[in-house]
């Protein structure tokens, strides 16, 4: 029978036991990594951010109350590792800079027609909607988990994805005028 | 909660589809693989601070160690005089050292919880 989040969370809690982990890590890696992608913009670093969430998580896994769930308590580390970054690279304004760009100069875009769209859409909008349309839409958190793991009020998080969904909807539907 | 319409929809399949190749199985297990690794070993340079902690501290009691060794008074007759070779100041500071050393070795791959 396969064990539960909570389960798993508990053994790595009380024992350390990084096979447990591990289990949590290959159930979650993909959400971390997805929302991580779509805020860096960069799949080296997004990885490489993935893994200091996830190792961060291991250390301070009895900080974990149990309160929300162990993918958004992920998320807000992962978010939290993000900022973390950014402000590494001097100041998230130059690291916005870097995201409104368009595509990143090292790496060309994969082969998957709708990712990059979707990338090349998220870059109309300003960091905050960004963020939250990320947490609310790839991770699939709620407004008040993306409120919780952001630190920012409940109403300015509603009110951050109600406008970037606005701006999505209008990059869309320009481009599918462009494209007919 | 998100809202509930077609466009809602079609962004989280888009979403979704972006997410796509990281979960593949494949994927997810080297992922964790490289994770777990990284877990499981302490870092290099713990190793190479604990080492060389421990490696100065048993070279600087090993300085002391032969002077404590030389005060020992060692039979002149008997089975264990046939062995007083063995029992030389040098011999037993070395095997103390060696003790040390063993000890700091058995303690490196250890991760502190």
């Amino acid at each position: 029978m396969r064990a539960s989040d909570e389960e798993l969370t508990a053994l790595v809690m009380a024992t350390k036991n990084v096979a447990a982990f591990g289990e949590l890590v290959r159930r979650h890696q993909g959400v971390v990594r997805g929302m991580l992608h779509r805020m860096c913009r960069n799949h080296a670093l997004a990885d490489d951010l993935a893994q200091d969430t996830f190792i961060r998580a291991f250390e301070k896994v009895g900080s974990f109350l149990g309160t929300g769930t162990f993918r958004s308590w992920l998320c807000s580390i992962a978010y939290t590792e993000f900022l973390k970054s950014a402000r590494k690279r001097k100041s998230t304004d130059r690291a916005m800079e870097r995201f409104g760009s368009g595509m990143e100069d090292s790496e060309a875009p994969r082969d998957m027609g709708n990712v990059v769209d979707l990338d090349r859409a998220l870059t109309t909008l300003k960091e905050e909607e960004r963020v939250a349309v990320v947490m609310c839409y790839s991770c699939g958190m709620s407004h008040s988990e993306a409120a919780e793991a952001t630190g920012m009020p409940l109403g300015t998080i509603k009110s951050h994805v109600n406008r970037g969904r606005a701006k999505l909807q209008a990059y869309f539907a320009e481009a599918e005028v462009v494209a007919s | 909660m998100t809202m509930n319409d077609a466009f809602d929809q079609r962004l989280k399949a888009a979403f979704a589809e972006a997410a796509e190749p990281l979960n593949e199985k494949a994927e997810a297990e080297a992922f964790a693989a490289k994770l777990v690794a990284q877990l499981s070993h302490p870092d290099r340079k713990r190793v190479l601070m604990l080492g060389g902690a421990g490696s100065i501290g048993s070279a600087v009691a090993g300085t002391q160690l032969e002077g404590v060794f030389d005060q020992m008074q060692i039979p002149a007759e008997g089975l264990v005089a046939n062995f007083a070779f063995l029992m030389a100041p040098e011999t037993l500071a070395a095997l103390a050292m060696a003790l040390a050393l063993g000890m700091v070795a058995l303690i490196l791959p250890r991760r502190i919880a």
